[in-house]
């Protein structure tokens, strides 16, 4: 009975090995934690910006001030200048919107400036082109009633 | 050292390393970009050159309240220090003496204001 026993030999079994993936799941997510930190909790502060990053409300009060000192001044190319800080796709539009809203809450004296400054832009009024060609003749009836120059009287011949 | 430990080292490290990537780009590479700053963030030149429209339109109105509520728009800094920066900065680069001479003026009248208040 006893032949009939087997031994068994247990070895022991190593354990089973485990992929690298913990590490890329602490790597991803020491990324989340530093994009967190870095775009919500402690983002880049711009301490040098331009006038072209301002908010609307404060690009409406730098384009009056400019508009207040071309209307002082009458320097044009400074204004242009100015203006292009703010970085308009189209400052005369810019300018005339915000004239109609100036005119729209009563305020007309900054609706003014801003509306001078806007047609200076735009160069001199097409009235002025005009004017600048020759002037055509204007077309008058023909006078009717009596003529003024009377044909030389008949002479009898012999 | 106990593998286990190992592990938990090696998570560790990984996990700082992606933070410094994290920082690296956040800060560095893509950061968060402002589509609206206030006029207090103005570089000096273009607060300089607020200060001379101001300047420009006080002297052609002569209104010193109107001036200061128009410096105000740069934050809530001291006008006379707002002044003697623009003033400071325009004097390095050189500004023409007449841009200059109108901001003195107006240096000179808000300082003139603070001292008959105090």
């Amino acid at each position: 009975m006893l032949d009939d026993t087997r031994e068994t030999r247990i070895t022991p079994q190593e354990p089973p090995k485990r992929s690298p993936w913990y590490l890329l799941t602490g790597a991803v997510l020491g990324l989340i934690l530093g994009l967190v930190y870095t775009w919500l909790i402690n983002p880049v502060v711009y301490e040098s910006s331009t006038p072209g990053t301002l908010g609307e409300a404060d690009k409406d009060v730098y384009r009056l001030m400019i508009a207040q000192v071309y209307e002082a001044t009458g320097d044009l190319g400074r204004a242009s200048l100015r203006l292009a800080l703010l970085e308009d796709p189209d400052p005369v539009y810019a300018l005339g919107a915000q004239a109609q809203r100036a005119l729209a809450a009563g305020r007309e004296a900054e609706a003014h400036a801003l509306a001078l400054l806007a047609s200076a832009l735009q160069g001199p009024p097409i009235q002025q082109e005009i004017n600048t060609q020759p002037p055509k003749p204007t077309l008058t009836d023909p006078p009717t009633g009596i003529p003024t120059h009377t044909l030389p009287a008949p002479t009898t011949t012999p | 050292m106990h593998k286990r430990t190992w592990r938990f080292v090696f998570f560790t490290l990984a996990i700082l390393a992606g933070f410094a990537a994290g920082l690296g780009y956040g800060w560095g590479i893509n950061p968060v970009q402002y589509h609206s700053t206030g006029p207090q963030a103005l570089q000096i030149d273009y607060q300089t050159d607020y200060i001379l429209m101001v300047a420009e339109l006080y002297q052609a109105e002569g209104d010193l309240a109107m001036a200061l509520a128009r410096l105000d728009f740069l934050g809530n800094t001291s006008p006379l220090a707002l002044m003697n920066d623009a003033i400071g900065y325009a004097d390095a680069q050189r500004y023409a003496s007449a841009d200059l001479g109108l901001m003195r003026n107006l240096a000179f009248a808000v300082q003139s204001a603070l001292d008959g208040l105090e």
